[in-house]
């Protein structure tokens, strides 16, 4: 599935003055590509989309852009185009003066961007609206002013910063699969960075987990979610429970004092380690019936499933699960094997 | 019913605004259209003074020093104050906060402070003054407010604005010009507009950076007040005219634009704006040229040096007719460079400064203090041919016996010019005691001079005006704080011409050639010189040490000597000549029987004023002040 790589970023380091922001980042995006770079607000994420973008130089390391490197090119001789987060549209243009903007630097003629300001417009679902003042559209729409604004310029890859961070929940959902779907049919390589979990997951072919500027894991959804290799990447997605225990052999993980069987491989004998038990996954059974029982100290509704928090001799544990059981009942619980996952301790 | 007394109220109290606002303005416009030289008196309807406007060079060129000064200083400074103002939001909060606070330093300075400062700055940096010194000041002075008026908007600019342009392949000067100035344009024009009106009424810093004989309007204006006439007013109304015309073209222009705008048809749309484009470019380019030409023909005019010998002439302001140094300087085919100061000490203060002249026009008794510091050069009066036509008793002099120094100029004494028809002949025999003589109460108006109401009141009290003693000057000083008592008088300056002319009051402490000029225009006026003696006072000419060109000097002064001239002159000026055909000309045939000319100066009490120590002056300055205030 994966086509040739784009975008290269070897080593890269950055720092403000003594403080460093980023640490030995190493990135291949790869073409057609929706990536998502996720992480806390501080991480880093915006500074890799704002060195990619040119904005800034990185202290140290390679960007290489179709095997070349541009770390010291300039931003208006990149090929990418980005949509800011706050949109940074100009005020002071109407609508098709900001779509024209990129092409009117490159002296084209009127008729030429007139067309294509209208094939962009068509796309982005705001035929009609070129005279209008960007300062009296609705976020949403200045949200599609702005990606028809980069998109115009055909970039090998738009860089989103966080766009859908200003708009509200239910206009947010709809955007998102739109801009899916754009990038699909403008068939451009797309660096997306939010810090919304859920965005990263319902969107991106891959996510690139980062914290404390350092690349935490980089993945499809799927793996991000259900195989999380380190701790930081296993709270900050979803939800789970995290215990310590050790590894007795391959496929056999020792926790809570009982021997389970998952399907893990490849660590030392007896190595300890963390083991992510996303909540959805435990099941809850008859105390008899399992090795694992406890009691339900407290049980919330979520609306699709009840959480409830089970005392166990060792921790509490969450468990998410479509039944109704009373508080203070003693239950059981079970793991299937390949519901857990098994990380070295980071 | 309430809510329609309380409307009326509040129209009435715009109106008063507007009154209050706009009523000097009109009263100025309207004596501009005077048929008489009096700013008080309205005799009919008349243009003579925008003919007389027109042709005054020296009017012309002010407007046009003015005018190109506060256009350059605009565009020079809102480029300056821009890029600061862009350069500082990038720059270290701690720098930052810095910047901005030394900017607000020459904001908040007093005028006087920056004037002073730039001054000795231009001196002591040895830049010659002249338009380009008072160009840089502008400048200095506007920039401030061009910051200041534009880092707020820079502040409030999201950062991401000119890296999107940069984003879409702006360069960075494109990104400067397409986008951040765009959107700080509502600053950048605020800015521009204050420096605008800064630069364009400016007096202080100008007066004291020029030189050279380049003065602005407010320069002009300030030296024309001596004999103050309907010209400035029809400076003013055009001047008034100009900016209401202004203000009214960018209020309009908006909606034209708009209505430009909503004209329907898409193609007809794409045409005009294609047009518009280019009609902004015939605009754009039109501007650029025409301030290229005002610029190229200021350089031509103010800063390329003549092949023309010069002369450098320092003189009061309206004591010279200029269209005789017109004819002086198409006669010796030369250029002279003519400034003017509004009195002997503010002429002393430039000297000081370091501005150098050729002839100054001082007063008796700074012509003593200039010999005295040997400021001055010798008169070589084998050179100057028409010696022997000045008056044989000014040579006789005080402050400079034989004339060593000087060649009199204008000469006169300090009397009381009076209405006939109210003052009583009989009462005249008082003396200065005629000034408070109680029968005339609030019908004075006394001279604003410290020297000349202390000359009153010590010659009133039998005194020399010289006297160092403190014993008699604190009499002199009570002399006065009782006549200001018992008569309360009016202290005024030059425009006692003009309220005498139009008989505002009975009485008037004037110089002789100040009354010579209100009785000719008011038959009812008469004038006396006490008995007790007064300030006899003489003009002259003299040469400074700096005199580069002697030849031209002596011929500058010659010049002035010679019959014809000096009776322009004397026409223009209204003192009584030191040529004496001159002075008998005006005594026996033009302003006969007119008692403010040629006054008799033979009484033996008349004096001459001497240059008085630092303390003693200090000492009346004070007690002047105390009157003045009591």
């Amino acid at each position: 599935m994966k086509n040739k790589t784009i975008i290269e970023l070897r080593d890269i380091s950055k720092n403000f003055g003594e403080q460093q922001v980023l640490r030995g980042i190493n990135l291949d995006i790869y073409e057609n590509e929706f990536l998502t770079l996720l992480g806390p607000s501080g991480c880093g994420k915006t500074t890799i989309l704002r060195i990619i973008a040119g904005f800034e130089e990185p202290s140290n390391g390679q960007v290489l852009f179709n095997g070349e490197n541009i770390a010291k090119l300039p931003p208006y001789k990149r090929e990418v185009n980005t949509v800011f987060q706050k949109y940074a549209l100009f005020p002071f243009l109407n609508v098709r003066d900001n779509v024209a903007f990129g092409l009117k630097l490159k002296g084209l003629d009127d008729d030429i961007i007139n067309q294509r300001v209208d094939k962009m417009l068509t796309m982005v679902g705001l035929k009609g609206y070129e005279k209008r003042d960007v300062t009296r559209l609705s976020g949403g729409q200045q949200q599609r002013v702005a990606i028809a604004r980069a998109l115009i310029n055909e970039p090998k890859v738009l860089l989103l910063d966080e766009p859908l961070g200003a708009l509200d929940a239910k206009l947010r959902k709809g955007m998102q699969i739109e801009l899916k779907k754009i990038q699909k049919e403008v068939g451009i390589t797309f660096v997306f960075v939010t810090h919304d979990q859920e965005e990263a997951l319902s969107m991106s072919d891959t996510i690139v987990v980062i914290n404390d500027g350092v690349i935490q894991q980089i993945g499809s959804p799927m793996d991000i979610y259900n195989e999380p290799e380190k701790r930081f990447v296993a709270e900050f997605i979803g939800e789970s429970n995290i215990v310590e225990g050790n590894m007795i052999r391959d496929c056999l993980v020792k926790f809570d004092g009982i021997e389970w069987e998952c399907v893990d491989k490849g660590f030392k004998p007896n190595e300890e380690i963390e083991a992510v038990l996303r909540p959805e996954d435990m099941d809850v059974v008859d105390a008899d019936k399992a090795k694992l029982t406890g009691k339900i100290v407290s049980k919330v509704f979520m609306g699709v499933h009840y959480e409830y928090l089970v005392e166990t001799k060792y921790r509490k544990y969450k468990v998410h699960t479509t039944e109704s059981y009373d508080i203070g009942k003693k239950i059981g619980l079970t793991i299937d094997p390949y519901d857990i996952q098994v990380m070295h301790i980071s | 019913m309430r809510l329609k007394k309380i409307k009326i109220g509040a129209k009435l109290y715009i109106l008063l605004c507007f009154l209050f606002f706009y009523l000097p303005i009109a009263v100025t416009m309207f004596f501009s259209f005077n048929s008489s030289k009096s700013l008080t008196n309205f005799t009919g309807f008349s243009m003579q003074w925008y003919g007389k406007l027109i042709s005054d060079q020296n009017i012309l060129a002010a407007v046009y020093v003015s005018i190109s000064i506060a256009i350059f200083s605009t565009i020079i400074s809102t480029v300056l104050g821009t890029i600061t103002a862009i350069g500082l939001s990038k720059s270290r909060r701690l720098l930052k906060e810095w910047l901005l606070n030394i900017n607000n330093v020459p904001i908040m300075n007093p005028d006087i402070v920056t004037a002073i400062s730039l001054m000795i700055l231009f001196s002591s940096a040895g830049l010659q003054r002249g338009y380009i010194t008072m160009l840089l000041a502008h400048i200095v002075f506007c920039t401030p407010f061009v910051i200041t008026s534009v880092y707020p908007k820079v502040r409030s600019m999201d950062s991401n604005l000119p890296n999107a342009a940069m984003d879409l392949g702006a360069t960075p000067y494109q990104a400067l010009t397409k986008v951040v100035v765009p959107l700080l344009k509502p600053g950048i024009f605020a800015g521009m507009l204050l420096a605008f009106t800064m630069s364009l009424d400016d007096f202080i810093v100008s007066y004291f950076v020029t030189g050279n004989g380049v003065s602005n309007i407010s320069i002009l204006v300030y030296n024309m007040t001596k004999r103050i006439n309907p010209t400035i007013n029809a400076l003013s109304t055009l001047l008034i005219l100009v900016v209401a015309l202004g203000l009214i073209a960018m209020n309009l222009w908006p909606l034209i634009k708009e209505k430009k705008k909503n004209r329907p048809s898409l193609s007809g749309k794409v045409m005009r704006k294609r047009s518009s484009r280019k009609r902004d470019k015939i605009v754009f380019w039109s501007v650029t040229a025409t301030i290229t030409v005002i610029a190229v023909v200021c350089a031509a005019q103010f800063s390329a040096i003549s092949n023309k010998q010069t002369l450098r002439v320092f003189n009061g302001g309206e004591y010279m007719d200029m269209n005789l140094v017109a004819d002086f300087e198409e006669k010796y085919d030369c250029k002279v460079v003519y400034e003017t100061y509004d009195s002997n000490e503010s002429m002393y203060t430039k000297l000081e400064s370091g501005s150098t002249y050729d002839i100054l026009v001082p007063s008796d008794y700074m012509i003593e203090r200039l010999i005295d510091e040997k400021y001055l050069k010798k008169i070589d009066w084998s050179k100057i041919t028409r010696k022997n036509a000045i008056l044989s008793n000014l040579k006789d002099n005080e402050y400079d016996p034989g004339c060593k120094y000087s060649v009199p100029y204008y000469w006169g004494n300090v009397g009381i010019v009076y209405n006939k028809n109210i003052v009583d002949k009989k009462d005249l025999q008082q003396g200065w005691n005629i000034l408070r003589n109680t029968k005339y109460k609030n019908q004075i108006y006394m001279y604003d001079s410290e020297r000349d109401s202390f000359m009153i009141a010590l010659k009133s009290l039998g005194y020399s005006m010289n006297t160092k003693d403190r014993g008699k000057l604190k009499e002199a000083y009570n002399w006065l704080i009782e006549q200001k008592d018992a008569m309360n008088p009016v202290y005024v300056g030059d425009d006692v011409m003009d309220n005498m002319i139009s008989g505002s009051k009975a009485m008037a402490v004037v110089y002789s050639g100040d009354a010579a000029y209100i009785i000719n225009e008011n038959k009812n006026m008469d004038y006396f010189v006490p008995s007790e003696g007064t300030n006899e006072w003489a003009d002259a000419m003299v040469l400074t040490k700096y005199c580069r060109n002697t030849d031209l000097a002596y011929k500058f002064m010659d010049f002035f000597l010679d019959s014809e001239v000096s009776k322009v002159n004397t026409r223009y000026i209204g003192y009584d000549n030191s040529v004496k055909s001159t002075f008998e000309y005006f005594r026996d045939v033009e302003y006969k029987g007119n008692s403010g000319c040629a006054p008799d100066s033979s009484n033996p009490a008349n004096e001459v004023f001497h240059y008085q120590p630092r303390k003693t002056k200090e000492y009346i300055s004070n007690l002047w002040t105390k009157v003045k205030s009591n």
